[in-house]
């Protein structure tokens, strides 16, 4: 009896070892957080495109939505760490912890593969806004406290911060100045600028690079590190002297479980950095105007930065009791 | 511009096209009618096949999908009172009675008609008036959102069954389960466990509610009936019925038309409000909800009306109206093209090729719907004792796939309790499924409305769209109010 | 019947409006003053749902008014079975359900699907013909188990039960 059971340990142990020595050996799922059609399904889409030559495996996009990215977050964060279920992170994984006292997932309950890119952000007003430039806009805001209506995903969401720090950086009162009225999605967001519910916002390019090339809108301000190429006149905040405004920056990249196998986690290290020089993913990259950022970020790090810099900014305009 | 079309005709025209629209059209009406199963699921299936084809064909295998899969929502939703979609709900009030009186054949067929037409209506307005309608949708902000869902709301009582009392009460507990989740400024509400953060999704809330009572009401009181078939024989809609549901039909296109161009309506609201306006108006109004082909005329009409005018949004101003058209969004973006103002002028003959492709797929829905209904029909020759339990495992099975989760899968079977219960203590399910969907954009607008105005109600009527909607609710309130008294009296 | 119901409506609209609400449903700070706050909206729909609960309730009390709330008679859905029967069987049905979660975790989806199929074929009393249903209780699941892996790529749960055995 006993023999049999020791037989049967070594062969499940012998098996195992088998299965990850040779990963990935059958399609690795990545989960997008958010609703296709939208930047980070996109993102997965081309990533999962990109890296399955490089993997040797196909990737599947599976979406999950919900709770602002964090079920399909929770949904990797405990899933099996053998590799085969991937997250495509947003800035949401850092974010959303950092702005809620009692999170579904920590910041840090992942494995850390790598940075995927730099999503910008745009600051515009209809075309039709007496506005020209930021400060006339911050003049506008400061002139009528209350009175001008943002549109945001809500108030603890990335395109809610982006108006927040550039508030609180001219001084003003981060939540009553301006009054924030949330809508669900990019085009959402970008209707009620077109339509003149409200007055200004300053949401990821991608939703809002259409109706800037018909000159429906006009940026004002990038949030980015660097200008984006195609508005190549439109200054960012970090040049613009907002020092909290200039930090806030949309992003994607890649998490596992926690606890990952060492061989995937080079595996993956690989991958990227094929990925990297991948025409196909530099080519989808721009046609979203977002910057590949593989490889030259050190996501751990990176993460945890991010993760600090919203829980300060949250503390600071007192959102966390 | 009929110049371009012509010219577009000839660019659309080719074999190739037509096979890939019809194997999306086909493939659709499939999924669309295998409960749990459904369009957005289709779409989203398609997208990787896209990449790799040109432009215009991978568009058109999108809408066909979705198109063929609205129209297949009615199949399920008419044999076995599962709707295959959310837009087909209304449809199983009249169509499975129908099927039940063994004129399954009939109401499919006229599901059919009513699907073509709205389709054919719709992609005509696509084509002549999308500039006018994006113009309007533009127009409508939170506070005419607001109303025009009031407005809808008043559906309510027409799919209320005997007692608009317990109507109500569905309704309520619709609107209060619509709100379980992520609040629209961050917070949650009603988080009782982790997973209900992410809410509770309207496939499995449809199914549970429609399909598992049904499966429980066999277990439950076993009647003999339900271990017989059901029989085929009415299978043509003659043309005195035609004829009498002509007008609901336009009048149900007309109205998807426009609720599918503001973009975040969508089919069911649509065919929710259409159904409602022929009862109202119909001279059978009493005989809806009892297996009348007018009410299966004015549903289905409605929702396939979405099909072609929710790509007005998308292409005059990029903005995707729901998930469907977010996916067809990135599609036009994998291949270079970005849908907005800008896109008729960069790629206007790619538009009109767009514009002539979807015209053909209305006919070509129509050869599809015709070619397996004789199929689908057989499905109400299996006796419910065998089929009942057979949709629950495909519901099963469809929705952990959504998502993934067993979360859903659980939403779903307690749904099915809870449906259970309201129909013990005779609550309809239908005016629960409405506040369900429309419950989010009732709220949300309204609490956008008053934060916009700093708390003032006034910016409620105050505009001539919101005065429009308001009078239409007030007019839909006044009459139901009158029709219950009456039938009170009486 | 109406008087219950009644009851019952009223009740559960009042145990989320009292408890419910303030327990679950919070304010955050970040939403300003004049901005309807979260749980603004379900305490309106509950109090509206407390209300009809209330007429539905008042309205039975009188058999003149009963019509108005409920014209149909409920009875006659239920037939003449015994009531003890109908629970009977309805337990079962759920127990079915909450037996199926569970064994999703140890025996995997496939498995569990075909043991609550073939459950559900006994309870609706189609189990008579019982070659019919024991093939359709394992090749539907199993069809719909290799299409969905396979085209959909989905991954369907494993048993931990069967894995601990090493299956």
């Amino acid at each position: 009896m006993k023999r049999i059971l020791n037989l049967a340990a070594v062969s499940l142990l012998v098996t195992c070892t088998a299965h990850a020595q040779s990963y990935p050996s059958e399609a690795v799922t990545l989960v997008v957080p958010y609703g296709p059609g939208g930047a980070s399904d996109l993102a997965g889409r081309a990533l999962a495109e990109s890296a399955r030559e490089f993997l040797g495996e196909p990737i599947t996009v599976s979406n999950q939505s919900g709770a602002g990215g964090m079920s399909g977050a929770r949904a990797v964060s405990e899933s099996e760490p053998d590799g085969y279920t991937l997250l495509l992170a947003r800035v949401g994984m850092a974010l959303s912890p950092a702005v809620n006292a009692n999170s579904s997932v920590d910041w840090d309950e992942y494995t850390f593969l790598g940075s995927l890119e730099a999503t910008p952000m745009i600051l515009a007003v209809a075309e039709d806004s007496p506005y020209e430039s930021v400060e006339e806009l911050l003049e506008g805001v400061e002139s009528n406290p209350g009175a001008m209506a943002y549109a945001a995903s809500g108030a603890t969401a990335i395109d809610g911060f982006t108006v927040q720090t550039l508030l609180s950086d001219a001084g003003m009162d981060p939540l009553s100045a301006a009054t924030l009225v949330p809508f669900r999605g990019g085009g959402a967001l970008a209707t009620a600028l077109l339509g003149g519910h409200v007055d200004f916002l300053a949401i990821a390019a991608g939703s809002l690079m259409p109706h800037i090339e018909s000159g429906d809108m006009r940026p004002l301000m990038v949030y980015a590190p660097e200008r984006m190429d195609s508005l190549p006149d439109v200054p960012t905040a970090e040049e613009l002297g907002y020092e909290l405004a200039g930090q806030v920056v949309g992003w994607s990249a890649l998490y596992g479980p926690p606890n990952l196998p060492e061989e995937v986690v080079t595996t993956w290290e690989d991958v990227l950095e094929e990925v990297a020089e991948s025409d196909s993913w530099l080519s989808r990259a721009e046609d979203r105007g977002s910057i590949s950022t593989i490889g030259s970020v050190d996501m751990t790090s990176y993460a945890q930065e991010q993760y600090e810099f919203y829980r300060n900014l949250a503390e600071e305009f007192g959102y966390l009791e | 511009m009929l110049n371009d079309l012509l010219i577009a005709f000839q660019a659309v025209a080719t074999i190739e096209n037509f096979l890939i629209m019809a194997a999306g059209i086909w493939g659709g009406v499939i999924i669309g009618a295998i409960p749990g199963m459904t369009g957005t699921m289709a779409v989203t299936l398609a997208l990787p096949f896209t990449f790799y084809m040109q432009p215009i064909p991978s568009i058109l295998l999108l809408v066909a999908l979705y198109k063929g899969s609205t129209y297949g929502g009615s199949v399920s939703a008419i044999l076995i009172k599962t709707p295959g979609t959310a837009s087909a709900a209304c449809t199983t009030l009249d169509g499975y009675p129908l099927a039940r009186q063994g004129k399954a054949g009939k109401a499919l067929n006229m599901a059919l008609y009513s699907s073509c037409t709205g389709d054919f209506i719709s992609n005509i307005s696509l084509i002549f008036i999308a500039a006018p309608l994006a113009l309007l949708a533009l127009r409508i902000g939170p506070p005419e959102y607001f109303m025009l869902m009031v407005f809808a709301l008043t559906m309510v009582s027409g799919v209320s069954g005997r007692s608009l009392i317990l109507g109500l009460v569905s309704a309520c507990l619709g609107l209060l389960l619509a709100t379980v989740g992520e609040d629209m400024y961050g917070s949650f509400r009603f988080d009782l466990t982790m997973d209900m953060r992410g809410g509770l999704a309207v496939a499995p809330v449809l199914i549970g509610l429609f399909a598992i009572p049904e499966l429980l009401k066999i277990v439950v009181f076993r009647n003999t009936d339900t271990q017989k078939a059901m029989q085929l024989g009415d299978n043509r809609v003659t043309r005195e019925e035609f004829r009498r549901s002509l007008k609901s039909m336009l009048k149900g296109s007309m109205i998807g038309v426009i609720m599918g161009a503001i973009p975040g309506i969508g089919p069911s609201a649509a065919a929710f409000s259409s159904y409602g306006e022929a009862q109202r108006s119909s001279k059978n109004g009493e005989n809806f909800g009892k297996g009348e082909v007018e009410g299966i005329a004015a549903s289905e009409s409605a929702n396939n009306g979405c099909c072609g005018s929710t790509m007005i949004p998308l292409l005059a101003l990029g903005v995707p109206g729901d998930v469907i058209t977010g996916v067809m969004l990135g599609a036009f973006m994998i291949h270079g093209m970005t849908p907005g103002p800008m896109l008729f002028e960069t790629n206007l003959h790619e538009v009109y090729m767009l514009f002539i492709g979807m015209l053909f797929s209305s006919v070509l829905l129509f050869g599809a719907g015709k070619a397996t209904m004789r199929f689908f029909s057989h499905i109400s020759r299996i006796p419910p004792g065998l089929m009942a339990p057979i949709v629950l495992i495909l519901c099963l099975f469809g929705i952990f796939s959504i998502s993934n989760s067993m979360y859903d899968v659980i939403v779903l079977l307690a749904m099915g309790v809870f449906g259970f219960f309201m129909f013990l203590l005779a609550i309809p399910a239908a005016p629960f499924l409405i506040a369900f969907i429309l419950g989010p954009m009732l709220e949300e607008n309204l609490r956008r409305a008053l934060a916009i105005s700093r708390g003032d109600p006034s910016i409620l009527i105050s505009s001539p769209i919101t005065w429009l909607f308001a009078s239409l609710a007030v007019f839909a309130i006044v009459i139901t109010i009158r029709q219950q008294l009456k039938k009170a009296k009486s | 019947m109406g008087i219950t119901r009644g009851v019952m409506v009223t009740v559960l609209f009042g145990i989320v409006l009292f408890v419910m609400i303030p327990i679950y449903v919070p304010r955050p700070s970040f939403i300003p003053g004049f901005a309807p706050p979260p749980d603004m909206w379900p305490r309106v729909v509950s109090i509206l749902g407390m209300v009809l609960g209330l007429l539905l309730l008042g309205l039975s009390l009188s058999k003149t008014t009963e019509a108005i709330a409920d014209p149909d008679a409920a009875s006659e859905i239920r037939g003449d079975t015994p009531l003890g029967t109908l629970l009977v069987r309805f337990g079962f049905a759920v127990l079915a359900f909450a037996v199926f979660v569970v064994a999703v975790e140890l025996l995997g989806f496939l498995l569990a699907c075909i043991l609550l199929l073939g459950a559900v074929l006994v309870l609706t009393g189609y189990w008579r013909h019982k070659w019919i249903s024991l093939s359709v209780a394992v090749a539907l699941p199993l069809l719909l188990y290799l299409f969905f892996s396979s085209a959909l790529n989905t991954r369907f749960p494993a048993g931990t039960l069967l894995r601990a055995l090493g299956l």
